[in-house]
């Protein structure tokens, strides 16, 4: 905020303080507890599934993590084109948008959203729209983390 | 004719002779759902995109408007109208089926009162007889481009506001002497205001003080004390711009009670819905003001009012650009002349 | 409410088609290991060549604080030690498995041991003891599935 303040005149920043004044903050504490709690159920359910794959299919623990991820965007999928997700990110926040759900739910939601402007401009254009950071930073940010642990084999560090 | 620095008096007294309003679904179960003439049960409103459905909404509106008066399309001479889509295309598209004469105009929420403003000016000094004048919004269609996918699960914070699903138009026609129809006496056209706000999530608070600006230069400029009006109406301040607002006059020295400061924002949607801080949109002003604020103008409720629409004139782009928002509010007086 | 309901009738109907309709009785307890404590008892594969260390390999795992389930199964040529780990342990897994591995090594250089820590192992494993007590179940069948657990071990994501 600080460089932020500097540049504006003195009028605006009475103004901003009156307007402070009056503004709702966000409840934070209350939102951390919603999102600790539907984030918790929603790896519960992941932790359900993940178990479900193990016991009735051939798959182990290290194994089961793929289908397990399928199925949860999977139903994400059906909760964001029903416009239940939605909903369920205003209650829970993170804890509905960190957990892999909620990167299905910004995919099919820009999806969906762009659905009029037809397949290829429409659907294809958009459809990482807000995902596509996502990638983009974690395929990256994965790329970073694997060079220097590299570089510290090299070394004998670890 | 020209009074003060920036406001226009209407000697003529141009009349609202009937206003056609229409919503969606959750306008249909809000506070004031008795007041639209059209309600929709569904966001798509049976067309196959939300900027269709945008379009028929405000071409309902003004079909409405002229059927109550039982007026051919042809007697009408010009449409002044706006929206908040890129390049205003349902109110342009609106127009083409309408096949009147057209102004395309932007004011972002403020455009309902610009397009008031002007068509009283209009109407006023015989530029014409008829003139249809409205501004719509369309939840869907205005969260696709200023915000995120309909279906997308961000949280919103308390301060945000909920675009309003509709479209409200008066047809502004000359005086006739009709004592039970609303008339326009003024119009305060306001600058635009920006004191460096930039959280597009919370334009209630940029907006506040352009619509205080706005309302000192009308009482300045017609030299009246703030209890002449019985009500005076801001758009979609919501509520953390609006109780800023009534601060920020009260310390101009504009001394009024608290129970006759309205916000359209406020009053559309019912205390449970999810809507944070209130509707927002061009369509929030339109649909309440020639909605229910007209309706109990007929009633006798209120005498005189004064509407001053707020408009937040940023574009998606800008903010992404950090630029601040720069506001803007222009002001209408309107009587019954009875 | 209309949509809502419709979810989660979908949400069933995905569940129910999911979960399906593959309940055998036998795998039943197996099953029932993912969420309790079995203590199965060790087992061999018998053969001829070699004589048993799988119960010896049982007790010399338990004594690991961090561990409290053991499966052991040994077969022809590899030593199969499926265990799992507390709770709040599971942070430390790989240095569990690898002081497990050592230790073991040290104490029977002669044999292969295959080491897991992982839940389906364990099911598996518990699987072939409960299929040895049907006399009709073969020594060549007993070691084919034990061969197949080794392979599912080694199988990587």
């Amino acid at each position: 905020m600080g460089k932020k303040q500097k540049k504006l005149t003195p009028q605006q920043q009475q103004y901003q303080q009156l307007e402070q004044k009056h503004e709702i903050p966000r409840p934070v504490v209350k939102n951390c507890l919603k999102a600790f709690f539907v984030g918790g159920l929603i790896c519960l359910i992941g932790q359900a599934i993940s178990y479900f794959y193990i016991a009735y299919f051939d798959f182990t623990e290290a194994t089961a993590g793929n289908p397990t991820t399928a199925t949860m965007v999977f139903i994400s999928m059906l909760l964001t084109g029903f416009g239940v997700y939605d909903r369920i990110g205003q209650f829970g926040g993170a804890g509905s948008a960190v957990p892999v759900t909620g990167f299905g739910n910004a995919v099919i939601s820009a999806a969906i959203e762009h659905r009029t402007e037809g397949f290829v401009l429409g659907v294809g254009g958009n459809m990482f729209k807000l995902a596509g950071s996502v990638i983009l930073f974690g395929t990256f940010s994965a790329f970073v983390v694997a060079l220097i642990k590299t570089v510290l084999i090299m070394w004998g560090v670890i | 004719m020209l009074q003060g620095k920036q406001t226009w008096v209407y000697q003529n007294r141009p009349m609202i002779a009937s206003t056609g309003v229409s919503g969606g679904p959750f306008e249909a179960n809000g506070n004031l759902a008795d007041d639209f003439d059209i309600l929709h049960d569904d966001l798509w409103m049976g067309k196959d995109s939300y900027e269709k459905a945008h379009r028929l909404l405000f071409e309902e509106a003004m079909q409405t408007a002229l059927q109550k008066v039982t007026l051919q399309k042809d007697k009408v001479e010009f449409i002044i109208a706006g929206d908040l889509i890129n390049q205003i295309t349902p109110s342009s598209f609106a127009a083409r089926t309408m096949e009147i004469p057209f102004f395309g105009i932007f004011g972002a929420c403020s455009t309902s009162m610009e397009g008031l403003a002007l068509a009283s000016f209009i109407v006023n000094y015989q530029g014409a007889n008829n003139i249809l004048t409205g501004a719509s919004s369309h939840n869907a269609a205005v969260e696709k481009q200023f915000r995120y996918p309909t279906e997308y699960g961000g949280q919103k914070p308390p301060t945000a506001q909920w675009t309003v699903t509709g479209a409200g138009v008066a047809l502004v026609t000359a005086n006739n002497g009709d004592l039970t129809k609303p008339v326009i006496t003024s119009a305060t056209i306001g600058k635009v205001m920006d004191m460096g706000l930039s959280d597009p999530f919370n334009m209630g608070g940029a907006m506040a003080p352009a619509a205080v600006d706005t309302i000192t230069a009308h009482f300045k400029d017609m030299q009246l004390s703030p209890s002449y009006y019985d009500l005076i109406v801001t758009g979609d301040l919501g509520r953390i711009g609006h109780e800023t607002a009534y601060e920020l006059l009260q310390k101009n020295g504009l001394k009024f009670e608290k129970g006759k400061f309205f916000d359209c924002g406020l009053a559309i949607y019912k205390e449970d819905q999810p809507v944070q801080s209130g509707g927002s949109g061009a369509g929030c002003s339109s649909t309440v003001l020639y909605g229910h604020l007209i309706n109990e103008m007929k009633k006798g409720t209120y005498k005189k009012i004064l509407v001053v629409a707020t408009g937040a004139l940023l574009s998606p782009l800008s903010f992404q650009q950090k630029d601040s928002i720069p506001c803007i509010a222009h002001a209408v007086a309107i009587e019954m002349s009875n | 409410m209309k949509i809502y309901r419709l979810a989660l009738f979908m949400l069933l109907i995905l569940m129910i088609t999911l979960s399906g309709c593959n309940q055998s009785e036998e795998d039943q307890e197996s099953r029932l290991s993912l969420i309790k404590t079995t203590n199965p008892k060790p087992i061999k594969i018998p053969n001829k060549q070699n004589e048993s260390i799988a119960k010896q390999v049982k007790k010399d795992v338990k004594k690991f604080d961090e561990i409290f389930d053991v499966a052991v199964v040994q077969g022809k040529k590899d030593t199969l030690v499926v265990y799992k780990v507390k709770h709040f342990q599971r942070f430390r897994m790989k240095q569990i498995e690898s002081s497990v591995t050592k230790e073991l090594e040290k104490k029977y250089p002669d044999e292969k041991f295959t080491v897991s820590s992982d839940y389906k192992i364990f099911m598996e494993a518990l699987k072939i003891k409960e299929h040895m007590k049907d006399p009709k179940y073969s020594t060549t069948k007993a070691e084919k599935d034990f061969e197949k657990i080794i392979k599912l071990k080694n199988e990587q994501t």
